[in-house]
């Protein structure tokens, strides 16, 4: 069942045009990662899918219902970000027992262990939490909530890494019991590709590639040795990345649609063929064209 | 796929014997932290190479010629690929035929005294 229906999805800021014409389909209890860079769109994608602001044009189905102004997605989902915004009058401890009340399948047992293993205080006031505490606070609403469709926008903002750790591995438990949709935005993929089932890559409001995770650790290779025999082997290739090693030697990173033997072949004639990262395919995709950072302090 | 690799390590090592029910996903997905779906994809890997077979709601589990199939798997592929790099590092560095042969003897033989 899909549970996220998107159709040519638009939305614009003023004169800027942040998503572009998205179109995918989310598929029940899967765990989707929703990557891309700073300013990409994800943000402005999960809002629009939690209903909490309207698309420009396109249609948005959420449990096949538009979720702009819709009780039954907002019962359904949450969005969990380092700005979500409680009543500032009522102690962390009075904050669970109200998000128990809204939330048909808040698990209280869980929100008060984890509440308890990150040494929080019920009397507490959430506007006082550090940034790190806040996150984390936040994400434990969103677990104990355990509504069918969870969104993390950048769950782990100003979390240490063994509060990240924690996270990941309480997410993956809690879904393992509770299987659930559950989107993750985030720029660290590789922080988060082994929680993953499908990756949503965007860059500049639009969709590049929607996959599962496994397609796109195979989706490239990168093919090093003598410039020539390296340039010989990928000709005709669109290179996704190209950088000089030493005075002769070439690292290139093109789409893997080569046959097993041609690989066997270009191995024995001393080219090394590897695979690329996941994270680092990310960012080779999402270049501007501007060149590297390098170009910056380049002063010839 | 790591964790094919591993429960294949397990059969080999006797932690899995013939007709024994191996992890499921689920286990194998909160030992390694992973998600469930990509450890079920390692999981079917096995089932295509014959080394695990499925009963239908009962889980996975080990086929009697498993031991035999990781065995000449890992020495038609893993081994000889091993076999390949080292020619081929002979080869970039000039070694002679003699001096690897030697080379690989004198190995073995601090291996077999141990």
């Amino acid at each position: 069942m899909k549970v996220i229906e998107s159709k040519g999805i638009t939305k614009n800021y003023f004169r800027k045009q942040v998503l572009k014409e998205l179109t995918f389909s989310i598929e029940e209890n899967k765990i989707t990662g929703l990557i891309g860079r700073n300013g990409a769109g994800k943000t402005t994608l999960l809002k629009i899918i939690a209903g909490f602001i309207r698309e420009s044009s396109g249609k948005m189905d959420v449990f096949s219902e538009t979720p702009f102004n819709s009780l039954n997605v907002s019962v359904n989902s949450i969005f969990v970000d380092d700005q979500m915004s409680f009543p500032p009058a009522l102690q962390l401890g009075e904050l669970l027992n109200e998000a128990a009340r809204f939330y048909p399948n808040w698990n209280d047992e869980l929100a008060q262990k984890l509440f308890n293993y990150f040494s929080f205080d019920a009397k507490g006031y959430h506007n006082r939490l550090s940034k790190g505490k806040t996150s984390t606070f936040n994400m434990i609403i969103g677990l104990a909530s355990r509504c069918p469709l969870t969104i993390f926008d950048e769950p782990t903002t100003g979390m240490d890494e063994a509060v990240r750790k924690d996270f990941y591995r309480a997410l993956l438990k809690d879904y393992i019991d509770y299987p659930r949709t559950i989107i993750l935005s985030s720029h660290h993929l590789d922080e988060i590709e082994d929680l993953l089932e499908d990756v949503l890559l965007l860059h500049n409001g639009k969709k590049l590639l929607h996959k599962p995770i496994s397609d796109l650790k195979e989706w490239a290779i990168g093919v090093k040795g003598a410039s020539e025999d390296v340039l010989d082997f990928t000709q005709e290739r669109e290179v996704l990345y190209k950088n000089s090693v030493g005075m002769n030697t070439q690292y290139v990173v093109v789409k893997n649609d080569f046959s097993e033997e041609a690989l066997s072949k270009a191995h024995h004639s001393g080219l090394e063929i590897t695979p690329v990262r996941s994270s680092d395919l990310f960012v080779y995709l999402t270049a501007e064209a501007k060149g590297g950072i390098d170009d910056v302090f380049n002063n010839n | 796929m790591q964790i094919a690799e591993w429960i294949e390590s397990e059969i080999l090592n006797g932690h899995f014997q013939s007709d024994q029910k191996v992890y499921s996903q689920y286990q194998l997905a909160e030992m390694y932290t992973i998600n469930p779906a990509t450890a079920a994809k390692g999981l079917n890997l096995l089932v295509e190479e014959k080394i695990l077979y499925k009963k239908r709601g009962l889980g996975m589990f080990v086929t009697c010629e498993a031991k035999e199939i990781i065995l000449n798997k890992r020495k038609n592929q893993t081994l000889k690929h091993l076999v390949q790099e080292l020619v081929l590092e002979a080869r970039r560095l000039q070694i002679s035929d003699d001096d690897l042969f030697h080379m690989m003897r004198k190995e073995m033989a601090e291996e077999g005294g141990k």
